[in-house]
């Protein structure tokens, strides 16, 4: 008996009708496939069994036994699909014959996460990649591919669409556009980027139509808000009071607060400055394709507003529009057209310093009252008597806060596609990016109390003598593009012997200008006239900065050949080998070309005759070297000379005045290194990758190792050179090894529960194997101030990069015997830190200066669960950093600014305590407690929930149209972090010498959403 | 390809050292810039206090102002970022000026460009170079001794350092090829602060002194005093006041301006005020009606030592040592009210360089337009009895008149009421006396007791003798430029 089937094949996931599926009958050659909307129609025996595969898609398979309509709802495969295609540099590749290091991230992940910036995506789901967050709305995190080779660019290349772009461009991509991103590891799959694949490659690929496809919707829609999770203890007023006064009296001064119960509680700052915060994200798209064209079309918007001050001081908005179209010209002839639009507005707050607005919230003191209630003084909200300079109310800071930026991207390529003959294709592409965005502040005059020296406003309102208000105006604009044509040709020898090439060129041209202007005297005082045509400034002989304005261009310039052979024996040998040759307008006359070679081979075992194995499914086994570069963004460099006054940004300033009248001088301004070239870096790379238990578990794990020479920084030189800024070198030299592993595991745990979770594991180890010649030179980092300028980071020979440098301590002296057995340390008192004498030479000085901590962790775990159960479905993402130290640095430690809890278990005589974090308190700190040392470190290990999210699908019965799809859910990000740390958040994102030093950073928020997805 | 990476500064118009010098103008206008580093280096002045018994650093706490603080207390380390500068600041004064002498007959690109005046403006350059070798040898003893190029990277850590008598012997040499050339008025009459050959005559008799040359000091101090182009002006405090400056008793001045909005905190000594004013000022000083001046953050205040030494009568006093509580009782019209120096508390303000309302622009802290009084006339006097009292052939009674000038218009008298008598070691120890007197929180004490080998007497046990003369060579000196450090530190 016959029966004729027909029926549906859908993408379980996202609801997509699935064209050009196969479905066959088992044991037979009949098939057929799927048309443009997903359908299917054939004629079997009964009892047959339909076998219906997709790629990238769990293969299913269903006996026969009635005629009529027959569906199938595919699964993603979230093991590495053995039919998978990964998009490598210039070209795709089956994921069985990659010999190199790759990890990748699909769609359906990124979509569960309610991705602002990409980045989001990332952390946690690909190993070997370190991203650490900032809670600032639409920031950019410190991204790392495979440990930090450098102290200053560790960031990786971007390739979005076969275009080159930066990290900086994810703030315009949305997440919901993307179809793929591949992050390539190793030097196999990165050096033919040659000198900009040193940092690693984050490719990634948008959706597009496919052929034939029946038209589909979807909308996306969540909403939700967010709060601040945790705050800080700082004390209350009663309780600062009498640490004041403690203070005070120890160092030999008068009661400040003689009656300290009149104080109360005072008020929490922090408190005052964070607010619930909307967060929405919205997204409609629409795919599909007839014979010869096909689309995808997008429009999101996302806008999440800020924790500090709320949506009215603190915003991120963005607006894309894309449209992904492909035209078959001639048979022969495609072309493809990617545009997108991107509208981005933002709005921000001070950040990062004891004195911005959460700083200011830490140390301001808590004996002011929220609002002003000083009679004949101007300004809404209270004022310290005590604190006269530097940290203000933060409610003044946050309302005297006016910014705004508009940003417009427009980014795409136009790219053919030539087929010359079977095999051969020629690809050209134009890619480009063009950027522009205005911005305007505006710094109003305020009071700030009485007596405050930063008062630009009188207590009266009145202006302070010789004081203006001012709005400045900055417009930037960018245009860089790409051309690259390149061959791709595909050919095999006796059948068994297969053999991909690729070769191409590959220019690139970045231009740009910034332009500014600001002007003194806006009317009112008022955001509402702040703008160049409303004020009034004019420049006087001594005031000449009453109306300024600058303006300045640059270009730069890269050119590149490439080529690359993969090779495979019946799929089982596998070999690649790829080289490229860079130019780079960066760099001295004798190094402008590089050369960069990589070579991989893999065998992939489940392939031989001799392997049976019922408990492996596949295994392959995989090695790479090869020699890539980075050129760390650098510019050209000559010997010039500068004419004016004003300082450059080195503060080598120029002229003299005689007569109180100045006259401009000049002074040679830079210098250059001829032989400066690009660093240069030596990857090796083995791996494996297996699938067990019928594909339920598949395990892929990557060693590496790689060494950089010729670091590029800027040497510290002798100082009797003067003030000239050192040229850039090639000096330097680190090494790094780790281990990235992903283990997927999928299985039915009960009847209907489905379960897919994956887990990722990054740990590396860098190490500073030089940073000059002789090897004494050190790169300081993560300046703050706490009464001092401090340097808390240090990249120096023989370290991790980016340690924490500074003095250990041991416990407090408890008694004058205890100072007079130690090592000598100048004003040290019973109740001072003891410092340790590292060099035992029986002085604390700056030669026991040593590693305090480390910001980076030693391994990050992030872990993946999908659940599902009939209609519902759970995802939970739980990322884990192990190791990373913390340096507070948000401590003003003025005598009068607000201090921490832990203050109030201070050392008060003779055994009370031997923390070293609680010494006695008092204002002459004649031992200088506050110094960097390892008081000031802690464990910043964490495990955050950083995503729990709830869905339900509607029963496709509810709707007319089989395809429609309704997905509801809620979903809560940041839920609950674990941690022993102190402050906000321990995740605290910044360059390699200011990532984990904590100046009151902008925390990540806890946001509860609620959202919507539409398929029809 | 090699065209499409070809790169040329002048894309992004930069103008290279190679198209550069082709005028008299551009010559001119580095000539300037050599005077620059000037600025940089006003902390050599409460360096020079605070290091001896005439001042101490104050401030907020002991943690406050730690570079000066280290340096008060004797408990220097190699890591001060103060001195650092210094050092790093007058290298590049030395190379601006290396620059100029290097191009001197050829600039970069082989051409001889001759000018009217070029032979003075390289007498200032050679007097800068000077004084900026000065600076350096008389705080750090033996230096790197350069004078043939300014140095590029390829020379940095190849140096060493060379003897203070050959420091000496190359600034001799350029102050001697500065006074030959430079007029006794700056040829730009307009331009106050232009180096003058009395200026040079100046330095040199005081690198004369250090060098213990008494002789030859005598002779070109002599030649300043004879020339009758300075007088001392009867008002001690007005020398000091804005009308003051570059007046009658002045040989050298650093000059500082209030009109040029050139500060900034991240380089706050490189600006075209002066930073040093601030340091010098009362905490939370307010006041009404009139009163004359502004707060600051009392890091250099005066010490009780410094204004006992006065004897009554003498008008340097209150000008060097402002009682604020005994000048608010004095003044209660102005309702004044400060904070008291939380740490180190003395009492007592450099009333010479106190901040004063109106002085400043911008930001307000770094931008005041006192100019830093360097060689003045009374200092010559002092000098140049020194010099003579302790010639070969000492001419005391000399000596004595040009102390007694100096001690008359302090006490503004005229006759002999308040003269020194002594002669010999006695007149020695007189006119050494009279320079903390005279030139009190002017920079000059410590370096003044050092050389004169008192230091160790005068400063106490916190003082170790056979190290605090010299302070540290910067610890990247050691580091990265393998210089020797200077001993015990």
């Amino acid at each position: 008996q016959t029966l004729s089937v027909t029926g549906k094949v859908l993408n379980k996931s996202t609801g997509e009708s699935l064209v050009g599926a196969t479905v066959n009958v088992q044991g037979t050659t009949k098939s057929v496939l799927t048309d443009g909307n997903g359908i299917f129609k054939i004629t079997v025996n009964k009892g047959a069994t339909l076998v219906v595969s997709y790629v990238g898609l769990t293969t299913t398979k269903q006996i026969v036994t009635n005629a009529g309509p027959l569906n199938f709802s595919l699964t993603e495969n979230a093991a590495n699909n053995l039919n998978d295609v990964v998009v490598v540099g210039y070209g795709t590749q089956k994921i069985t014959n990659v010999s190199g290091s790759i990890a990748t991230i699909k769609a359906s992940d990124i979509q569960k996460i309610n991705a602002v910036r990409v980045e989001d995506a990332i952390q946690g789901r690909a190993s070997g990649v370190t991203v650490v967050q900032s809670g600032s709305p639409g920031s950019t995190p410190t991204v790392f591919i495979r440990g930090i080779p450098s102290y200053a660019g560790s960031d990786p290349l971007v390739v979005i669409d076969g275009v080159q772009q930066s990290l900086v461009d994810f703030n315009s991509l949305s997440p919901s556009d993307i179809e793929s991103i591949n992050i390539l590891k190793d030097a196999a799959t990165t050096s033919i980027y040659g000198v900009k694949g040193g940092n690693g490659v984050i490719v990634i690929t948008t959706k597009s139509g496919k052929r034939n496809q029946k038209t589909q919707l979807s909308i996306n829609s969540s909403y939700g808000y967010q709060e601040v999770a945790r705050t800080i203890g700082v004390l209350n007023a009663t309780e600062y009071g009498a640490i004041v006064n403690e203070g005070s009296t120890l160092s030999g001064g008068g009661v400040i607060f003689p009656n300290l119960a009149a104080l109360g509680v005072g008020t929490n700052w922090q408190d005052q400055i964070f607010k619930q915060a909307p967060f929405q994200n919205h997204s409609v798209t629409a795919t599909g394709g007839s014979e010869k064209t096909t689309f995808f079309l997008s429009a999101s918007y996302a806008d999440q507003s800020g924790i500090v001050g709320g949506q009215s001081k603190s915003d991120y908005s963005r607006g894309n529009f894309t449209a992904n179209l492909n035209f078959q010209l001639t048979p022969k002839l495609k072309f493809i057209l990617n545009t997108t639009a991107v509208l981005l507005n933002s709005k921000g707050v001070a950040e990062n310093s004891f004195n911005s607005v959460i700083g200011s919230a830490l140390n301001f003191d808590p004996t002011v009252p929220v609002y002003n209630n000083v009679p004949n003084t101007v300004g809404t909200y209270g004022f310290s008597n005590l604190i006269l300079a530097e940290v203000h109310n933060p409610l003044t800071t946050l309302d005297n806060t006016y910014n705004k930026n508009t940003g417009a991207k427009l980014y795409g390529k136009f790219e053919f596609q030539y087929d010359i003959i079977k095999n051969l294709k020629l690809t050209s592409r134009f890619g480009y990016t063009d950027y522009n965005d205005n911005g305007k502040s505006f710094t109003p005059l305020v009071f700030y109390g009485i007596n405050n020296v930063d008062n630009t406003m009188n207590a009266d309102g009145s202006t302070v003598l010789g004081k203006h208000n001012s709005v400045s105006s900055t417009r930037n604009s960018n245009f860089n593009y790409r051309i690259e044509s390149f061959a791709n040709y595909a050919f095999d020898i006796k059948q068994k012997n297969h053999f991909e090439v690729v070769a191409g060129i590959n220019f690139l041209r970045n231009h740009g200008n910034q332009i500014g202007a600001s002007k003194q005297d806006v009317p009112f005082n008022s955001w509402t006239f702040a703008d160049l045509t409303a004020a009034t400034g004019t420049n006087t002989a001594t005031n000449p900065s009453a109306n300024s304005g600058y303006y300045y261009e640059y270009k730069s310039k890269n050119v590149s050949t490439f080529a690359r052979l993969n090779y495979d024996f019946e799929g089982r040998y596998l070999a690649s080998f790829s080289a490229r040759r860079d130019g780079s307008y960066s760099f001295g006359l004798d190094k402008q070309f590089g050369n960069f070679f990589s070579g991989s081979a893999g065998w992939v075992v489940s392939k031989e005759k001799f392997f049976q194995s019922k408990f492996i499914n596949f295994l392959k086994l995989r090695g790479s070297y090869g020699t890539v570069g980075s050129d760390a963004n650098t510019n050209p460099q000559s010997t010039n000379v500068v004419t004016g006054g004003p300082y450059s940004t080195i503060g080598n300033s120029n002229g003299y005045n005689f007569g109180n009248i100045f006259y401009p001088g000049t002074s040679i301004s830079s210098q250059s290194n001829p032989l400066l070239g690009w660093e240069n870096q030596k990857q090796g790379n083995i791996g494996f990758d297996i699938t067990l238990l019928n594909n339920k578990i598949s395990i892929t794990a990557d060693y590496f190792q790689k060494n950089v020479d010729g670091l590029l920084f800027t040497p510290t030189q002798s100082l009797y050179l003067g003030t000239v800024p050192a040229p850039t070198a090639n000096i330097g030299s680190t090494s790094t090894k780790g281990l990235d592993a992903t283990v997927t595991y999928n299985t039915m745990i009960a009847r209907s529960v489905k379960l897919n979770t994956s887990v990722t594991f990054t740990t590396f180890k860098s190490l500073v194997t030089a940073t000059n010649t002789d090897n004494s030179a050190q790169i300081p980092g993560g300046y703050y101030f706490n009464g001092q300028s401090q340097s808390a980071t240090l990249f120096a020979k023989g370290y991790s990069p980016g340690i924490f440098w500074g003095y250990k301590t041991d416990g407090l002296f408890q008694t004058q015997s205890d100072i007079a057995k130690a090592a000598k340390q100048s004003g040290a008192q019973p109740g001072d830190i003891k410092y340790v004498d590292v060099n035992n030479d029986g002085v604390i000085d700056s030669k026991d200066l040593t590693q305090i901590g480390n910001p980076f962790p030693k391994f990050t775990l992030g872990w993946n669960i999908n659940l599902e159960y009939k209609n519902f479905d759970i995802t939970a993402f739980i990322y884990a950093s192990v190791g990373n130290d913390i340096f507070r640095a948000y401590e003003r430690n003025a005598n009068y600014t607000n201090k921490f809890r832990s203050v109030l278990g201070r050392w008060t005589g003779p055994g009370t305590t031997n923390n070293a974090a609680t010494p006695r308190y008092v204002f002459t700190d004649a031992n200088n407690n506050s110094r960097v040392s390892d008081r000031y470190v802690e464990d910043g290990s964490f495990v955050k929930i950083k995503n729990l999210q709830l869905g339900y699908t509607m029963p496709s019965k509810l709707f007319k149209n089989s395809s429609t799809r309704i997905r509801v859910y809620a979903q809560a990000k940041n839920l609950y972090t674990f941690t022993k740390y102190s402050g906000y958040d321990p995740e605290i994102s910044g360059g390699i010498l200011s990532t984990g030093v904590d100046y009151g950073a902008y925390p990540q928020a806890r946001s509860f959403l609620f959202g919507l997805d539409v398929k029809f | 390809c090699k065209k499409f990476i070809a790169y040329s500064p002048s894309d992004a118009y930069l103008i290279t050292a190679q198209q550069y010098l082709t005028s008299a103008s551009d010559y001119q206008s580095m000539g300037i810039s050599v005077y620059t580093p000037l600025q940089w280096l006003n902390q050599v002045v409460p360096i020079g206090d605070i290091a001896s018994d005439n001042a101490v650093s104050g401030g907020e706490s002991a943690s406050d102002v730690l570079d000066l603080q280290q340096i008060d207390d004797y408990t220097l380390t190699p890591v001060n970022g103060t001195l650092a500068n210094i050092w790093q600041y007058a290298y590049e004064g030395v190379n601006r000026a290396n620059y100029l002498t290097q191009y001197k007959d050829a600039n970069p690109a082989g051409q001889n460009i001759s000018f009217t005046g070029k032979d003075a403006m390289y007498g200032e350059v050679y007097f800068l170079r000077a004084y900026y070798y000065f600076t350096l040898t008389k705080m750090f003893g033996d230096v790197p001794l350069f004078t043939d190029k300014r140095l590029d990277f390829a020379s940095s850590g190849k140096l060493t350092r060379t003897s203070q008598a050959l420091v000496y012997t190359q600034i001799e040499k350029d102050l001697k090829s500065a006074i030959a050339v430079l007029p006794a008025v700056p040829v730009v009459t307009a331009q106050p602060g232009r180096i003058t050959k009395y200026a040079a005559q100046g330095l040199l008799g005081k690198v004369y002194l250090y060098e213990k040359k008494y002789d030859s000091a005598a002779v070109v101090l002599q030649s300043i005093i004879s020339s009758g182009a300075f007088t001392l002006v009867p008002n001690f405090a007005s020398i000091f006041l804005q009308s003051g400056e570059n007046g009658p008793e002045s040989l050298f001045e650093v000059q500082y301006t209030n009109a040029s909005p050139y500060y900034q905190w991240s380089n706050v000594l490189q600006g075209q005020g002066n930073y040093a004013v601030q340091q010098c000022g009362i905490r939370g000083l307010n006041g009404t009606n009139g009163m004359p001046y502004a707060p600051g953050w009392s890091t250099n205040l005066p010490t009780q030592s410094l204004a006992n030494a006065y004897t009554a009568g003498d008008q340097r006093k209150a000008v060097t040592c402002l009682d604020i509580e005994a000048y608010k009782a004095a003044n209660p019209q102005y309702n004044i009210t400060y904070q008291i120096a939380p740490y180190k508390n003395t009492g007592l303000y450099n009333q010479k360089y106190l901040p004063r309302l109106g002085e400043t622009s911008g930001q307000p802290e770094l931008n005041y337009d006192n100019n830093q009084r360097i060689i003045r006339y009374a200092d010559v006097l002092l000098m140049a009895a020194e010099a003579l009292n302790k010639s070969t052939t000492p001419n005391d009674a000399l000596a004595a008149t040009y102390l007694n000038q100096v001690r008359r218009r302090a006490f503004s008298v005229s006759d002999a009421s308040k003269d020194v008598t002594a002669t010999g070691s006695a007149l020695y120890t007189a006119i050494l006396n009279e320079r903390r007197l005279e030139l009190g929180m002017e920079g000059e004490r410590f370096f003044d007791l050092v050389r004169t080998g008192q230091a160790a007497t005068v400063l106490g046990p916190s003082f170790k003798a056979g190290k605090n003369e010299l302070f540290p060579i910067p610890l990247q000196e050691v580091t990265v430029s393998g210089l020797t450090q200077n001993p015990n530190y």
